[in-house]
């Protein structure tokens, strides 16, 4: 598959948060469509007509030329069925909620304080004279 | 006992039922999800992490009710994300309470107490409180400061209008045996009905990753916390699943046992895994290719002994066997025994 951004094939690493695939073939599209599935943030398919849509892919059935995924567009309460065969390009344009920012900045927080109670404690020790 | 007689006697009918009727896989407990978005990001969960405008989706109290019958499980269990931030989450609950389903309303506990009184005591509603330790270990856990002391005081207060109440505890590998067992004497001192506990399992979305447990170190855990157990430990699981978590049974998984409902419809296979949806419970039994999971079939499957998986299967082991209805029996009349 074509990866606009990083001009590379296959072999994605890491969170593909910001870029952009255009399935060369059937089989790349269903690599791209899993890789889509599997991630978590919106996703923008734009289609051969030229129309796009944004939103988060959370289903998809692999079946020949019947194969579809299912959108929850973002900015519409219904979910919307795209056929593969209209598919031309899939861009991970939304953020990927699963990056794990949460957990970094919580152990920092619980660090950070760990860090002030050992200085309390030495600076407790040092007027007592005991350190 | 744990668990009250009237739901240990619907389920014994409703598990004989299934097997009379020949039918080889059936739902124990339908797993709920009428919304992801929670007010909490613990460390552990990879249930959560989507965009906002899918965390603002909710599950209508007719599409919960409808999922409950269309399934038909005896117990439904609600987690989600937090389901009491749902504006319509004790109309669904009557709903459910009406179809006569033990509802399992799985909540931090952090808006429980202020909506209370939207709840009526029932034999058919239990709030299940996520506590996963003594006042350090669960903050950590949950990764927020003063929830423990929110939990306790939620607790104390549906216990005193006449809730049934117990804990569900999820347990990494740093857990602590002996801390674990002083929660489990404070739960107890609480006055909660029962505890639930199970092993945590690797999400792949999860912001921790470091800390989910192997198959051994599992059994090693929870031989250390349940050997030699208290007179006055109540635990409202299976008796025969706490076996399998200290290694003393073996069980395939039972990955149709507790189906998942939720705002993207029947997740295939499990409450875990996200292979994809299905749009209705048949639809879901009919076409997920059931062989392909449980440990040594799958990778993603390799670690979990976790409750929705074999919970289920105890059950079967307790209603299948000889040796399994005699050791439920006996544990059951003498916990201690183990």
């Amino acid at each position: 598959m074509t990866d606009t951004k990083n001009h590379s094939s296959g072999g994605v690493t890491g969170s593909p948060e910001g870029r952009v695939f255009q399935p060369g073939s059937f089989a790349e599209l269903v690599e791209t469509v899993e890789l889509a599935f599997d991630y978590r943030g919106d996703v923008t398919v734009s289609l051969k007509s030229g129309e796009s849509l944004s939103g988060y892919l959370f289903n998809r059935q692999v079946s020949g030329s019947d194969s579809y995924l299912e959108v929850f567009p973002s900015n519409s309460p219904n979910a919307q069925h795209i056929l593969y065969d209209q598919i031309a390009s899939i861009a991970f344009t939304g953020e990927d909620t699963a990056t794990g920012k949460s957990w970094e900045t919580w152990i920092a927080k619980k660090d950070s304080e760990r860090r002030a109670e050992v200085e309390r404690v030495a600076a407790e020790a040092r007027t007592r004279g005991i350190l | 006992m744990a668990v009250p007689l009237s739901q240990m006697a619907t389920v014994t009918k409703y598990v004989l039922a299934q097997k009379l009727s020949g039918v080889k896989r059936y739902p124990l407990v339908l797993m709920l999800e009428p919304l992801f978005r929670c007010n909490l990001a613990c460390a552990g969960c990879g249930k959560i992490q989507y965009p906002d405008h899918v965390l603002d989706k909710r599950l209508t109290p007719e599409q919960c009710w409808a999922a409950a019958e269309e399934c038909g499980a005896p117990i439904v269990s609600i987690p989600g994300g937090e389901p009491m931030i749902h504006p319509e989450m004790a109309k669904i609950v009557r709903g459910l309470v009406e179809q006569k389903r033990y509802v399992y309303l799985c909540t931090n506990a952090i808006l429980m107490e202020r909506k209370l009184d939207e709840y009526q005591p029932s034999k058919f509603l239990t709030f299940s409180v996520h506590m996963d330790g003594l006042k350090d270990e669960h903050d950590l856990a949950v990764c927020r400061d003063g929830v423990y002391e929110v939990a306790v005081k939620a607790i104390k207060a549906a216990l005193k209008r006449g809730h049934r109440v117990t804990t569900n505890t999820t347990l990494f590998d740093d857990a602590n045996p002996e801390r674990v067992r002083k929660f489990f004497d404070a739960m107890m001192e609480l006055g909660v009905e029962g505890m639930m506990i199970s092993p945590g399992y690797s999400y792949q979305k999860a912001p921790d990753q470091q800390h989910f447990l192997k198959r051994e170190r599992t059994r090693e855990l929870f031989s250390r916390i349940l050997g030699n157990p208290k007179k006055s430990w109540q635990f409202n699981q299976s008796p025969l699943f706490l076996d399998f978590l200290m290694g003393r049974r073996e069980y395939e998984c039972t990955p149709w046992g507790n189906p998942t409902y939720n705002v993207f419809g029947w997740q295939k296979p499990c409450y875990l895994l996200q292979e994809g949806y299905a749009k209705t419970f048949r639809e879901l039994m009919d076409s997920t290719e059931w062989d392909r999971y449980g440990t040594g079939r799958n990778e993603k499957c390799a670690d979990c002994m976790v409750h929705c998986g074999y919970e289920p299967s105890a059950v079967e082991d307790t209603f299948g066997t000889l040796s399994g209805f005699g050791r439920t029996v006996k544990l059951t009349m003498l916990p201690t025994s183990r």
